[in-house]
């Protein structure tokens, strides 16, 4: 038997080194005659390269290279490919997907983007060279408000792409849920920004890339998410063959989407490790990283909701415009139009939706992936409207989605999205989260709260979300002689436990200590393929992966099991780590040593024989639901919100350990308290300068503003979808806590009439909130752009 | 960050010599401002000269009616001195309340003044304390000393050695964080003084720390809280960013003001 379990919240193996400093990030590697990378950054949003002036910079010591858009041309590199999953305007034509080079070539589109790189010895010399490269430019106006770039006469980015559309997208029945808001009793609407924010990982974005001349071969250690798909775009914009680069992911500390896409530094450091015959690395600086990391969120939509008299829901109806940056970057285009309409309308039962989505290109850096991409947003519009829809309208916040919930005789249902909702019991987790907020005494929390002068409230956010990225994933196990078991995964933990909790799967499904286990991942010489991290997919695919490889390597021990217990295969039965025939058994353990051990071994078996790889590759997506509730304080007088509690009940399905499914509910929490009501990317209207560009001003939250959280898990309802019956952890706290936190605040509120504010809730905009009463324009930021 | 000279005299006099005989030398009392600039190049100094072994300038004393902070006292020992919680308690607070544990740790009172961050929290208590600047060759009224933003009537290479404070009556601080940085949006100071009541206002000016004379008269009438809901702030010269506007942080010197005083008179 194993000492572990699914289920035991076994402590992480990885946080021994982390928290003692021993943790080998991409900084920490050095190889032998190392040189510094130094990007050149474009100071405007919108300008023409009149020319770039490399002679001063290559003249100052130690500087060995200058890599620009000659090279590039020159050399004939391809553009960086979009990869979104919707490339398909509503009328059937292609998306725009205009060239995206790892550097500037004619124009820069937003502050920031690279325009040269350059090498040194050392890092001073290559800063001090950056800036001495002369950079002639041309300024062109810059438009960085996506519903500002529709409309006429705006700044364009791209010849050919007229308004800077780069999609137009549809989902749902249009006509039948027009005619449901024409036979409403009510009907309400209103405009709602999700906020532009960004990751912020603790560890900045760097690499160290390497070149073999002799064999050509490139190595690149790279603060990446996401390595197997990375590799394979940085080769097709280098013309060489995947194989050609080994693309390894140490220790990465923090991602959440940043770290997904095929970022430009990297191809610029394996060039330039080619040009030199040197390995080059290159770190990003923190202020850079505000420039030149994705975004992510950025919508503005407009969401509309039609009702019966007593409060039933008959339609959803959404029209969102997104800013993606300059660019489509890698899967920028997906997030403002499939990725949020999939779970539009959450847990509730809309007969009817439809949801219209625009991508935009402004003068920002890159939208890509962040946390939930379009999940969060969906989850956000819905109850955003919901709870403006029971403010205006008159009815009870509670009760009106009480009211709403699928019932779960309800499951397996299509919702009008085309998402297959198929376990779940979302009434029952209601009750239940209301049930734990009301063990913590509301009224006593009001008392004490409005004893103090502040202002409480509560709130109550259902949630519904789905998995995503690569559905499939490799998981390779070794067994070596001196006991230890190698696991290879393809997965990518950025510090969530994958290391132990993969661990944790396979030695409880072999039935073996789980000490032994000797975990890799995120490096393309392990696994030949991989779905990195993205989605929610650690466990759902990774941790079937490893399920889906333990099984089989089961199947391959009988034979050797048979022959331990003088019996045939067919009879070996295997449970608990112990192989059964008749009344006699054998240890997984000793068959693993048996396994070893050629004078062990039946005819025709060797050495190894249960080294194996396996590769999972998951049908349908499963649907992690669950129900946040948040009770707050506004002091009237300053703005200022603070959390007097806070609670969750989510169904994952099974929990594999649920003290590392408690650190994703958290961090995704307070994700997304920061971005109710601190983060926020502001970029200058006029000149497309960011303003957010440090700490000093983009507000990310501290710990003293997130609240203790009291987490339930209900696994009552494991999804069929994949063996080990898992929904995806790592995304859903911040799905839930959005819509969470600002219901809470404007439910405080009420009483001077205020029915919305946009995020961020800074202590400002609830202060002006208050003393505009009620005033407040609701298609204020789409006007007749919706 | 370029390449500089560093250097870190054992007295006084060795540290302005140094600086007299440098092309361009910034003095470092800590470095929790400067070395963030000059990684940033935003200061290229030829030389650096670190005040942190000049002992003279270290240290707390009070007697008849002052508080005398030396120059390269940390803001945690401030905060922990029970002398100065004695004497001032509101001055302790605001120590207490700058920064984070690292920043108390290795910032001065010295260092902060001289740099007159128009959000750094000292600059409220020594005009609001009406202190006296002590430096290597004079000494200055808070008043005169204060000179805009990031800008004091310090000369070139005058280092501040001490600070006197008078002991008020009664005193109170009051800051309202910036939600990213948590420096002062808005801090203030009040203090009842025998010679009347000076409100002192940081985070707020666009030339730095100042006076609010409406809230003087106020609390000259009447030194409590509730009275001052009634007093308008003028807007004009305040500083407007994306985390407040003019409007906001007038509103915020009201109500830090009467937090200030409710605290001042025990009343938190």
């Amino acid at each position: 038997m194993s000492n572990v379990k699914i289920g035991d919240s076994l402590k992480r193996f990885e946080d021994q080194r982390f928290l003692t400093g021993r943790g080998r990030y991409v900084d920490d590697i050095n190889l032998d005659g190392q040189t510094r990378a130094v990007v050149v950054r474009s100071p405007y949003a919108h300008a023409t390269i009149r020319s770039i002036d490399t002679a001063a910079a290559l003249a100052m010591e130690g500087v060995l290279l200058v890599v620009t858009r000659d090279d590039w041309q020159r050399e004939g590199f391809k553009p960086m490919p979009t990869k979104s999953a919707v490339k398909t305007n509503a009328d059937g034509t292609p998306l725009k997907e205009p060239p995206r080079h790892a550097l500037a070539i004619d124009r820069v589109r937003y502050v920031g983007e690279p325009v040269a790189l350059v090498v040194a010895e050392t890092l001073s010399q290559a800063q001090a060279a950056a800036e001495a490269v002369e950079v002639d430019y041309d300024e062109l106006p810059a438009v960085v408000d996506p519903v500002q770039a529709l409309a006429p006469g705006a700044p364009q980015l791209w010849d050919g792409i007229p308004n800077n559309l780069c999609i137009d997208f549809e989902l749902g029945d249009k006509a039948g849920t027009d005619k449901a808001f024409a036979e409403a009793d009510h009907v309400v609407s209103l405009d709602i920004l999700n906020n532009r924010v960004t990751a912020v990982p603790i560890e900045t974005r760097g690499c160290v890339a390497a070149h073999d001349a002799g064999s050509d071969r490139y190595t690149l250690w790279n603060a990446s998410q996401n390595v197997h798909a990375n590799r394979d775009t940085f080769a097709e914009v280098l013309n060489i063959a995947k194989e050609q680069l080994d693309h390894i992911a140490p220790d990465v500390g923090g991602g959440f989407g940043a770290k997904n896409s095929g970022y430009p530094e990297p191809v610029l450091c394996l060039y330039a490790a080619r040009r030199l015959g040197r390995p080059v690395k290159w770190i990003n600086s923190r202020s850079e990283s505000f420039l030149s990391d994705t975004h992510g969120r950025g919508q503005t939509s407009r969401v509309e909701l039609a009702l019966t008299r007593d409060g039933r829901f008959l339609a959803l109806r959404t029209s969102t415009v997104g800013g993606i940056g300059a660019y489509a970057w890698t899967v920028g285009p997906f997030t403002p139009t499939g990725g949020s309409a999939r779970t539009q309308g959450g847990p509730y039962h809309f007969p009817a939706m439809h949801y219209r989505g625009r991508a935009v290109f402004i003068n920002t850096a890159p939208m890509d992936p962040y946390r939930g991409a379009g999940r969060p947003e969906a989850t956000f519009q819905t109850e955003r409207i919901v709870e403006y829809a029971a403010r205006t309208l008159g009815f009870d916040p509670v009760e009106l989605r009480r009211k709403n919930l699928m019932p779960p005789e309800m499951l397996p249902h299509k919702t009008p999205m085309g998402l297959d909702v198929d376990s779940g019991d979302f009434p029952l987790l209601f009750e239940e989260t209301l049930k734990m907020a009301d063990k913590a005494d509301l009224a006593a929390l009001r008392a004490k709260a409005e004893g103090a002068g502040r202002k409480f409230g509560f709130a109550i956010a259902p949630y519904l979300e789905c998995t995503g990225g690569g559905p499939k994933e490799h998981a390779g196990v070794v067994f070596n002689k001196d006991g230890s078991i190698e696991l290879a995964v393809g997965t990518s933990s950025t510090g969530m436990g994958h290391e132990t909790a993969l661990a944790q799967i396979l030695a409880a499904n072999l039935g073996v200590d789980v000490d032994r286990i000797k975990f890799r991942q995120a490096d393309t010489t392990a696994t030949p393929l991989g779905g990195g991290h993205g989605g929610s997919r650690g466990m759902e695919v990774g941790g079937n992966a490893v399920k889906q490889a333990a099984d089989e390597i089961v199947e391959l021990a009988k034979p050797v099991a048979a022959r331990l217990l003088q019996s045939e295969t067919e009879e070996v039965e295997f449970a608990d780590g112990q192989f059964q025939a008749g009344a006699s058994s054998v240890s997984m353990n000793d068959v693993i040593e048996a396994s070893l051990d050629s004078d062990k071994l039946p005819d025709g078996m060797e050495p190894g024989c249960l080294d194996h790889s396996s590769v999972f590759e998951r049908g349908v997506i499963s649907i992690p639901n669950g129900v946040h509730a948040a009770a707050v304080e506004v002091d009237p007088e300053t703005g200022v919100v603070g959390f007097l509690g806070y609670w969750v009940m989510d169904d994952f399905g099974k929990i594999i350990n649920p003290m590392l499914a408690d650190g994703q509910v958290m961090g995704g929490v307070a994700q997304g308290i920061g971005q109710a009501l601190l983060e926020d990317i502001v970029y200058d209207p006029d000149t497309g300068q960011l303003v957010t560009g440090s700490l000093m001003d983009y507000g990310l939250p501290h710990a003293d503003e997130i609240p203790n959280m009291e987490i339930g898990y209900y696994e009552g309802a494991p999804t069929k979808k994949n063996p080990l019956g898992v929904k995806g952890a790592g995304e859903a706290g911040c799905v839930g806590a959005c819509p969470a936190a600002v219901n809470a605040v404007l439910d405080a509120l009420k009483d001077y009439g205020v029915t919305h504010i946009d995020m961020p809730l800074t202590p400002m905009k609830v202060w002006k909130a208050i003393r505009a009463g009620g005033k407040h324009d609701p298609h204020g930021l789409l006007g007749d752009a919706a | 960050m370029e390449d500089f000279t560093y250097s870190r005299p054992a007295s006084l006099s060795d540290a302005v010599a140094v600086h007299g005989n440098a092309d361009d030398a910034m003095y470092m009392a800590g470095g929790q401002t400067l070395i963030p600039v000059l990684k940033q190049g935003l200061a290229m100094p030829t030389d650096v000269i670190d005040l942190g072994a000049v002992w003279q300038l270290d240290g707390i004393a009070v007697s008849g009616g002052t508080v005398t902070i030396g120059a390269m006292t940390r803001h945690a020992v401030v905060a922990a001195s029970n002398d100065v919680g004695r004497a001032i308690p509101a001055l302790a607070t605001l120590a207490g309340g700058i920064g984070d544990a690292q920043v108390r740790n290795r910032g001065t009172i010295g260092g902060s003044l001289a740099n007159n961050d128009p959000s750094a929290d000292y600059p409220a208590a020594v005009l609001g304390l009406n202190a006296t600047v002590v430096t290597d060759r004079r000494e200055l009224a808070a008043g005169g000393y204060f000179d805009g933003m990031f800008a004091t009537s310090l000369e070139p290479g005058e280092i501040i050695t001490a600070v006197k404070f008078p002991v008020p009556e009664k005193a109170g601080y009051a800051k309202f964080p910036n939600p990213a940085s948590r420096y002062a949006l808005v801090g203030v100071f009040v203090a009842k003084t025998a010679s009347g009541v000076r409100v002192a206002a940081t985070g707020a000016g666009q030339d730095g720390v100042f006076r609010v004379t409406v809230l003087e008269d106020a609390l000259n009438d009447d030194f409590r809280a509730a009275p001052l809901r009634d007093v308008t702030i003028p807007e004009d010269n305040l500083m407007t960013d994306m985390h407040a506007d003019a409007a906001y942080r007038a509103h915020l010197i009201g109500v830090m003001t009467a937090r200030a005083v409710a605290r001042a008179n025990g009343r938190d």
